[in-house]
Order: structure tokens, then C-alpha cells, then sequence
């Protein structure tokens, strides 16, 4: 995943006065990870498996949580984006 | 016009060199999983993403002005690389078709990796990494998945901190790579990292941010002064990240670095004092790259 820029960064706290460092940090932390794991394995056929797609969805969640934060006074609420 | 297809790089005189591709994204699915599609705004853009395709070309071999990393352009490496690019303005629009998506929680362009190789089938390319170039209006940060190994196919044997894996020299799902039209520097070179990589046989992460323990990124403190046994080399910790030091949230560590004055490729290049063309690979990442990308350019 692309890094974003410093000035990038500066902006979106500068754009978004509710959101901390940490959020930022947290989101951009969660996002590298979705792409960590793949998202084509077979369907979750045991308990540990079924656990971690709830983990996977819990993930895009917050991330949707984070993105409304730190972009609220520039883009809509997130849409559908989980796999 | 329909079809452009153009050999960039003609790689090794064989059935199956080691082949990248870099598709015209065709359609693009908005929001990422919601099955609506449209065409992409590249489609009728034939110059803006063959410039993409040569800034692409170039940053994989080191071409960049003044870029330092130059792995893939080892005589021993580049002349066996197939490198093609494809651009095709009258695919229907239809989600089969639709190669990048438009994720809903953030400007990142995703990779609909499935999608890839019955796409591709279709002009007689079978890529081992793919990127596909979109010019999406809201969307422009880069995003990429690792190559999905063929494990029940061959491969060259590796040990990493004394487990057996595999440079394996097929995949059932490419390296996919959703890069926009106008991405710059070391970006290509950053998602050809991930997108070489394995879900199965080392995965090379984000050390821009806390990752998981994977090839390139150890977790744990205190920091040992050792990062990893790769090949039978020991491979020596970067205590210091380059000088931008580890935030004291986390628990991540890398691999020592080539030039300690720079970050790693995988890194956050931006914030080299050198600009980011002057970053190199850590260490280990570059030997497992190169391991990986000899083993599937000699591959059967």
C-alpha cells in the first residue's frame, strides 16, 4: 500500500480537528494489514478460521469507523467494502 | 482502435519467462464489493497509461532519474523479464471485467485480484505480477496483494530462521497491483515488493506502520541485534529504522539496511532527507526477491 506523504498526513488532522495522531496511525495500521491476508481462501470451515473472518469483518468496520473520523469534512460516509 | 499491445520487454526466449503485465484497467467496480461498475476513466486516455506503463517499466529497472534501486536491472535478471502492457478500449463493461474497485473506506484503489488471469487469458498473457492502471477521479493510492503460490507445483527450496519453504515457480493468483495513471517515484517498486512476495512462502509487508512478522518484519522487544536466518545467512537488525526511529507503540523491527541513510523501499520513501528514489531494499528483502525472481525465471 502506498505510504502517504507528510504533508498528506499534516492535512488530514489540520481537515479533521477530532481526529488524533493515534487514529490516523490505527487506520493506516488496519489498512496494511487487510492486504496481509488472503482474502481468497477457501470459506472458514473450522472455528479458528470462522474467527478470523470475524476478525476480517470487525477490521473493516473500524476502518469505516476511522475513515468517517479523519475524513468526515471531505467524503461521504464509507460504502459497502468488505470482501 | 480496440486492442494495443506492446512488448516492453521481450524477456527470456521461452514458453513461460517470468512475465509482468500492466493492464489499461478496463472498468472499475465503485464502491470495491458492491457490483456496480462503470468504465474507467483511463479507457480513451491510449498516451496517459502508456506513459504510466513506461514510468512503471522504469521504476522496476532502476531507470527513474537518480534512482539507487536497481535489482531488477541485473544483467543477470532483466534481459529474461517479459514486460507487456495491454490497453483494449472496447471491453464490455460488465464486473468479470472490472480489475481495480474503489474502496469504500478509504482512497485506495483495490486490485480485484481474481479477475486478473481470465482477464489476461483472453490475450494469451499469463503474468506472474500484474498491475492494472486506473485514472479514477476520487481514488489514487496505490494498493497491491501478494502472489497466491501453486504449492503442488515446484519450486527452489529456501530455509528462513530454519524452516523450509519455497520459491515457487508458478501461482494460481498473481501479484496484483492497482496503481493510478499519475503515480510517481518509488511507488511501482514499493507494490512490486508486495506483489512478488507470497501469501505462502514470505510475505514482504508495510514498514511504515506497526506490521505482523513476516519476511521482512520481526516483532517482539526488547530488539535482538540478529533479524533473521535466511539461507544460511544471518542477517543483522536495523536498531534505529534509519534514524526515524520505532514509535514506542510499537512492536515491529526491521531488517539492517543497505543504506542507512535512507529508508527501505518498503518504508515510507517520502521521508528519505535524499528523496525517495535514493532508497534501497533492506537486506534481506533484496535477497529473497532476487532468490524468487531467479527461481521463476529458470523455472521449467
Amino acid at each position: 500500500m502506498q505510504p502517504m506523504k507528510p504533508e498528506q498526513k499534516r492535512s488530514v488532522l489540520e481537515n479533521s480537528p477530532q481526529a488524533q495522531p493515534s487514529d490516523l496511525e490505527e487506520y493506516e495500521r488496519l489498512l496494511s494489514l487487510r492486504f496481509t491476508e488472503d482474502p481468497d481462501q477457501p470459506p472458514a470451515a473450522s472455528p479458528e478460521e470462522q474467527s478470523e473472518a470475524d476478525v476480517q469483518l470487525k477490521r473493516e468496520d473500524r476502518i469505516k469507523q476511522l475513515y468517517r473520523k479523519l475524513f468526515s469534512s471531505v467524503a461521504a460516509p464509507a460504502q459497502q467494502s468488505r470482501r | 482502435m480496440a486492442v494495443v499491445s506492446k512488448i516492453m520487454r521481450a524477456g527470456a526466449a521461452k514458453p513461460n519467462p517470468l512475465t509482468i503485465c500492466i493492464v489499461a484497467n478496463p472498468v472499475i467496480e465503485a464502491p470495491w464489493n458492491a457490483g456496480t461498475v462503470a468504465k474507467d476513466p483511463l479507457i480513451g486516455q491510449l498516451a496517459a497509461f502508456q506513459a504510466a506503463a513506461t514510468y512503471i517499466d522504469s521504476a522496476l529497472f532502476g531507470l527513474l532519474p537518480g534512482q539507487q534501486e536497481n535489482l531488477l536491472a541485473d544483467p543477470a535478471l532483466m534481459p529474461f523479464i517479459r514486460v507487456v502492457s495491454l490497453y483494449d478500449d472496447a471491453v464490455p463493461i460488465t464486473l468479470q471485467n472490472a480489475l481495480v474497485a474503489q474502496d469504500g473506506g478509504s482512497n485506495i484503489l483495490v486490485a480485484r485480484r481474481t479477475a486478473f488471469s481470465p482477464f489476461l487469458a483472453q490475450y494469451a498473457i499469463n503474468a506472474d505480477v500484474a498491475y492494472a492502471v486506473s485514472a479514477s477521479v476520487t481514488h489514487t493510492r496505490a494498493s497491491a496483494w501478494f502472489t497466491t503460490d501453486d504449492d503442488t507445483q515446484g519450486g527452489v527450496p529456501f530455509t528462513l530462521d530454519g524452516n523450509q519453504f519455497f520459491h515457487r515457480f508458478y501461482n494460481t493468483i498473481p501479484g496484483t497491483v492497482a496503481i493510478h495513471v499519475t503515480a510517481n517515484s518509488l511507488t511501482a517498486l514499493h507494490e512490486f515488493g508486495h506483489a512478488i512476495s507470497s501469501y505462502s512462502n514470505g510475505k514482504i509487508l508495510d514498514l511504515y506502520v506497526d506490521s505482523p512478522a513476516a519476511l521482512n518484519n520481526n516483532v517482539g522487544r526488547p530488539i535482538p541485534a540478529s533479524f533473521c536466518s535466511y539461507q544460511g545467512t544471518v542477517f543483522s537488525t536495523d536498531p534505529v529504522r534509519n534514524g526515524l526511529g520505532y514509535p514506542g507503540s510499537w512492536l515491529s523491527y526491521h531488517c539492517e539496511l543497505i543504506d542507512p541513510a535512507c529508508p527501505a523501499v518498503m518504508d515510507n520513501y517520502w521521508l528519505c532527507g535524499k528523496g525517495p528514489v535514493a532508497c534501497l531494499h533492506d537486506a534481506v528483502t533484496k535477497a529473497f526477491i532476487r532468490d524468487r525472481v531467479v527461481a521463476k525465471i529458470n523455472r521449467p
